[in-house]
């Protein structure tokens, strides 16, 4: 049935959801107090790499208060589990506590209960682990020499996996090359760190055998997925709960160990658990993610077009495959995408996955792609400074402009706008681009000018992960509306709304299609208990996949309004109009009828309704993405200025001009483009987790993890292109991580344009900026 | 992330504090603003005993006393915008000031905090050792004067004894012509700087009649340069051997190679910043001339 | 113990405090102040902001019972349940804030700068907005709603649309 025409979607509707959020009214997992809850201290790992010999908690029983504690003993064959079905692939489980052995700096080893939160963390102090230690597998290059031992048992080196994947022709391409460029470029270990930390709080009732688990996660239904299958639990009888949650990011977007743990000891103490993260905890022990090695060789023809390219990946997993995505997620990704926006007859990408004595790698906000477009876009510039070519010439040469189009692994790019938005670009920095030739001649000052072209699949659907064969099986969101006798609609939905306005958003959908005001639908989310089964908020679906449930399901409750309105109206449904809150026969507006009256009659009145009509408004719709998802695309530029002698940058200017399809609404877009900009410059300049010979964390606090804080930021310019997809049901593709995919490009691009040096590397801190500006001192000085 | 058990203790005068850190002697440490000392208490690396609260003490204020200016000890940095004392007489306390932290730190953190936390590269540390200021700490039982180069020992270490505390700052008011500057650069806005550099200088309106400068992120402690101070004297205003200055200091130290910044970098970066803060104290002392 | 008395949004209320608890976990638990939002537990992201007597204060480096007689504002008192202080209607119209984590402390914090800026009848340039809220992280929006809305709130004060 045909939908309305829009009047709230593309809308620049305020966020119902922030008057909760700004009064303080918001609950987020600490908010969640019940009565005679015990709060949980972890014991952690401080050594990377031990056996463990004993953990003494003699001393707990002189504190003077009530403590419990367990260890990996208690915990013994529960774990953490996430196999990509490879064959090849060495397997690794994390138990919920250590058992006999730490791999990383950060592991629980015990846990202590305790029922105050500072008493909890006394008592930790008192339970004293002997270790002994191993030798750490510290580097991508340790963890590839087949001479040192494995972190697990059976295993063969700490080699995870490798794979290969590949199209074309790359030996003609080789042939074919007028140039060959080789290069290779590292991205540094860095996180998602949401302003709220992890916290889990759980609840057994022995009465009606239920389970409730609150949770700060991006995945309620899938944590419960998980609980139930290792606490060996009827799905039915348990209920998780992800309340306001401060920030995800991905990091948010995984099941962990300490989810299971939390319902495992409210189950075993009897009590209410609560178990909030610290900063410290988070900063060393929830995951990490893009500690990636690429080496590239890109083979040319003279007149810049790329014809083939080879690639070898490697990613630093750290200790543990995380799930839902598993150790092989981020370098298989890298492999997938490297082809990027760029119209390639020839590929090859051998990726591989290595164990390391780190904190286990997991998804931010990009997943692997932050990377992968670094090391392509720094690879286009290196192309174009090889062949004296300019960089926007280049890849307007090589990118992609016939839709839709077949890639070089197969892949299907729907319709989008590489071509133009990197036109407008060039528009976009004319000024800038003169500025920065004019300061070439400078020894002490630089500007440069740098730009990041990619494409994002997005909304990927089951056959992506299918293909996979990795744990998260499926990809589909699906939603739930139904109609009070009011005519106030509720969306039960599920996705899960961690500041990405799905409250507001939703609304304006649902409102749309049921010719009422979004103000008149309320969005919940959040609780496996309200809403229907689905994967979660990440990888850029609540748009295109839950907005599309939202849609579909909306439209078929206002396809029975319909019906029920042209059998009251004496009309035919498909004359119904429904707008405003009234159901008027198009040609005849005269003749109508309040939504309301119809929502009574279909719940209470029910004699009104046509014969043979079910009583009842509730649709329920759910919306797999696309079989290759849909491909957003944009370009990120940014002007640096960079003073020589002390290697300080400034960034003037960010622009993006992005095109994510139809637009639900431009504030809320703007903000998920801004957000995940500056996120990308904290990528570029500042985040870095550093680690030292022995695995020892070197960066546990706000203080040495550096976030961009707002003096360093500009405001970030945004420019749209809608290029609407068929393949979702607004024409809305993802857009939620795009912001923080091209930063570290654009802005390394710049910096090799202010330099005029290779840029290999991230991040880009004021000593890297000075090291890379040596050249230019030295010929000062000459 | 919440501190161990701690007994609390308000001082009602400062004599009351006093008595109470004499009694607790290692086991007491005095809590103003807590800016420095709750962190580390929140991390469990700090574990006091005892805390003698003096936050409400009147120990705050800025005022000369003849040849002097005396800054009480708690004195918040943000009290130090507009005075006017510092604004005409401490140019460079004043540049340093501007990169304490941010605003709610500048509001709530102390002169005597920030000075006992002896964080290796604070901006007051620095400036008092600049301005050979006498770190002015009361026991129970005696009031010492320490000069600023003798107070520091090492990184968050002090000249302090357990029972002392530090009530204010005195520094020497600089002659009439004097200029100086203060430049640091840090990561971002409000970090703790990877180095610093201060320059003071007498001059007659045409030269540099004497000079003194400190640098932060050389070493443990914020240290002087005699040579540099030496090489500056007698040099004219409008072109001072500053990049001289900078290289030569840079030879002479032996900064830290860590995971924030390397040796080399620090170097460079020392020898860059004295000769900028060379330059900028030397221009004011012309534009006020 | 402590015996302390603290004045919380207008309202006086006597409470033990053992020494170590932080402001913040104080008036989380006895208040009921929810809005308080802890982010790092160390100083150095400003979500745990409130006034004490009146200024800005990081309470996850507070001591309650170094309190004791003060007067304290959380965000809880700023708009009421609506949200409703100029400040917040600005966040709101300016898409300053997403996840929220961190809103209330931003809030806090620029609230007396607003004020301070309209006292003194001007508008401040965007670096001393941005130096305003230097220490308040925030890991959402990338700080262009909030110095949007900082802008709007202290435009509507001196009278005119910025």
């Amino acid at each position: 049935m045909k939908a309305e025409q829009p009047r709230h979607i593309g809308a620049r509707i305020q966020r119902f959801e922030d008057i909760r959020l700004l009064s303080g009214l918001a609950r987020y997992i600490d908010d969640i107090r019940l009565p005679d809850m015990l709060h949980a201290t972890f014991v952690r790992a401080d050594i990377a790499h031990a056996r463990i010999v004993g953990v003494d908690s003699s001393a707990l029983g002189d504190l003077g208060y009530a403590t419990w504690m367990f260890t990996g003993e208690d915990t013994a064959g529960l774990s953490m589990k996430a196999h990509q079905d490879y064959p090849e692939m060495q397997y690794s489980e994390q138990p919920l506590l250590a058992e006999g052995r730490v791999r990383f700096v950060g592991e629980p080893v015990a846990v202590v209960l305790a029922e105050d939160a500072y008493r909890a963390e006394d008592a930790a102090e008192h339970v004293l682990v002997e270790y002994d230690p191993l030798p750490v597998v510290g580097t991508m290059q340790q963890a590839r020499d087949p001479a040192l031992p494995p972190l697990f048992d059976g295993w063969t080196g700490n080699v995870i996996v490798q794979r290969q994947m590949k199209g074309g022709d790359l030996e003609a391409a080789r042939a074919q090359a007028a140039h060959v460029v080789k290069r290779t470029y590292r991205t540094q270990r860095q996180a998602g760190v949401p302003m709220e930390c992890r916290g889990v709080v759980a609840h057994y009732n022995p009465g009606d055998r239920v389970l409730t688990v609150w949770s700060s996660t991006q995945m309620p239904h899938l944590v419960r997925t998980y609980i139930s299958e290792e606490l060996n639990l009827p799905e039915s009888r348990i209920r998780v709960v992800a309340p306001d949650v401060g920030g995800g990011f991905g990091v948010k977007g995984q099941v962990y160990g300490d989810e299971v743990l939390v319902a495992w000891l409210a189950m075993k103490t009897g009590r209410p658990v609560k178990w909030i993260e610290d900063r410290r905890e988070h900063l060393i022990a929830s995951i990490h993610a893009r500690d990636h090695e690429h080496t590239l060789e890109a083979y040319v023809a003279a007149d810049g077009r790329v014809l083939g390219l080879k690639a070898d990946i490697t990613v630093d997993n750290g200790a543990y495959s995380t799930y839902p995505f598993t150790s092989a997620g981020e370098p298989g990704m890298v492999g997938k995408v490297l082809p990027g926006p760029y119209d390639l007859k020839a590929y090859e990408a051998t990726f591989r996955a290595v164990a390391t004595n780190k904190c286990p790698i997991g998804t931010y906000r990009g997943v692997a792609r932050p990377s992968a477009v670094f090391s392509q876009e720094r690879l286009m510039d290196d192309i174009a400074v090889e062949l004296g070519m300019d960089p926007i010439e280049l890849r307007l040469k090589n990118v992609v402009r016939q839709f839709p189009y077949k890639n070089v692994l197969g892949f299907t790019y729907d319709e989008g706008s590489y071509a133009q938005s990197l036109e407008q670009m060039q528009t976009l920095l004319a000024k800038d681009i003169a500025a920065a030739e004019a300061s070439r001649g400078s020894d002490t000052t630089r500007i440069g000018v740098g730009l990041a072209c990619f494409i994002e699949q997005t909304a990927h659907g089951t056959p992506d992960f299918t293909r996979r064969r990795v744990p998260i099986e499926t990809g589909y969101i699906a939603a739930r509306v139904d109609m009070s006798p009011d005519g106030e609609a509720t969306v039960d939905l599920g996705l899960q709304n961690h500041g990405q306005g799905l409250e507001t958003t939703m609304a304006q959908v649902a409102a749309d299609a049921l010719g009422i005001r979004p103000e008149n639908v309320y969005v919940r989310h959040g609780d496996t208990l309200t809403t229907p089964y689905s994967v979660g908020t990440w990888g850029s679906r609540g748009g295109p996949l839950g907005g599309g449930a939202v849609h579909v399901a909306a439209t078929r409750l206002a396809d029975k309004l319909r019906a029920i309105a042209a059998h009251l109206l004496q009309a035919k449904p498909d004359q119904i109009e429904l707008a405003d809150g009234v159901a008027s026969v198009r040609g005849n507006p005269g003749n109508r009828i309040e939504i309301r009256k119809l929502a009574r009659a279909a719940l209470r009145n029910v004699d009104r309704l046509p014969d043979g009509m079910t009583p009842g408004l509730e649709a329920h719709a759910s919306v797999d993405g696309p079989r290759d998802g849909t491909y957003s695309n944009a370009v990120h530029a940014a002007v640096v200025e960079i003073d020589v002698q002390t290697g300080k940058m400034k960034l003037l200017r960010f622009v993006v001009v992005e095109d994510c399809g139809t637009i639900l609404n431009p504030l809320v877009v703007d903000g998920q483009v801004r957000g995940g900009v500056v996120q990308g410059i904290g990528s570029a300049m500042f985040e870095h987790f550093i680690y030292d010979a022995e695995c020892q964390p070197l960066t546990t606090n706000f203080a040495d993890y550096l976030m961009p804080l707002a003096p360093e930021i500009p405001d970030i310019e945004v420019h749209h292109i809608e290029t609407p997809t068929p393949l979702t049901p607004l024409g809305a593709k993802g857009l939620g991580e795009g912001g923080a995919i091209g930063p570290a490009a654009a802005i390394a691009n710049a910096v090799a344009s202010a330099l005029q040096v290779g840029v290999e590397s991230t991040p880009l801190n004021a000593n890297a900026l000075w090291a890379l500006s040596r050249h230019i001192r030295e010929r000062a000085e000459a | 992330m919440r501190p161990a058990s701690f007994e609390y203790h308000r001082a009602r005068s400062l004599e009351h504090a006093l008595e109470l850190l004499a009694e607790f002697g290692d086991d007491g440490r005095p809590i103003a603003g807590g800016q420095s000392l709750v962190p580390m208490m929140n991390f469990r690396l700090a574990r006091p005993a005892h805390l003698v609260d003096i936050d409400k003490l009147p120990l705050a204020g800025i005022e000369a006393d003849g040849p002097t200016l005396r800054i009480g000890a708690l004195t918040r940095h943000e009290d130090y915008f507009g005075h006017p004392l510092i604004a005409e007489h401490f140019p460079a306390i004043l540049d340093a000031v501007h990169y304490i932290g941010h605003p709610t730190i500048r509001r709530n953190g102390s002169t005597g905090g920030s000075i006992s936390h002896a964080d290796p590269t604070a901006e007051l540390p620095a400036v008092a050792v600049l301005y050979d200021a006498e770190i002015v700490a009361r026991s129970a039982s005696e009031e010492r004067r320490i000069p600023a180069a003798e107070f520091f020992l090492s990184a968050y270490v002090t000249a302090l004894e357990p029972g002392e505390m530090v009530v204010a700052l005195e520094f020497p008011l600089p002659p009439q012509n004097s200029a100086g500057s203060f430049i640091e650069l840090g990561e971002r806005s409000g970090d703790f700087a990877t180095a610093s550099v201060g320059i003071s200088i007498e001059h007659d309106g045409v030269s540099v009649v004497r000079a003194a400068m400190v640098c932060s992120g050389a070493d443990l402690v914020p240290i002087r340069a005699p040579e540099v101070e030496a090489l500056l004297a007698g040099q004219p205003l409008a072109a001072p051997p500053a990049a001289e200055a900078g290289s030569s200091f840079a030879a002479s130290i032996d900064p830290a190679n860590d995971h924030i910044a390397s040796a080399e970098y620090r170097r460079a970066l020392i020898a860059q910043l004295t000769q900028r803060a060379i330059v900028a104290a030397c221009t004011r002392a012309l534009e006020k001339s | 113990m402590t015996e302390i008395t603290l004045t919380v949004n207008g309202i006086d209320k006597t409470v033990d405090a053992e020494p170590r608890r932080l402001l913040a976990d104080m008036l989380r638990q006895e208040f009921g102040l929810s809005g308080v939002h802890i982010g790092c537990a160390h100083g150095a992201c400003g979500c745990c902001t409130v006034h004490l007597d009146g200024t800005p204060r990081l309470s996850c480096l507070t001591f309650a019972v170094q309190c004791d007689g003060a007067t304290i504002t959380t965000v809880e008192a700023m708009g009421g349940a609506l949200a409703e202080h100029p400040l917040q209607l600005a966040f709101r119209s300016e898409h300053g804030l997403q996840c929220g984590y961190c809103t209330p402390g931003f809030i806090m914090t620029l609230a007396p700068f607003v004020d301070d800026m309209v006292a003194q009848r001007r508008m401040p340039d965007d670096g001393e907005i941005r130096e305003a809220m230097s220490g308040n992280i925030c890991r959402c929006t990338g700080y262009h709603g909030i110095v949007a809305a900082v802008r709007k709130a202290i435009g509507a004060g001196l009278g005119k649309d910025a």
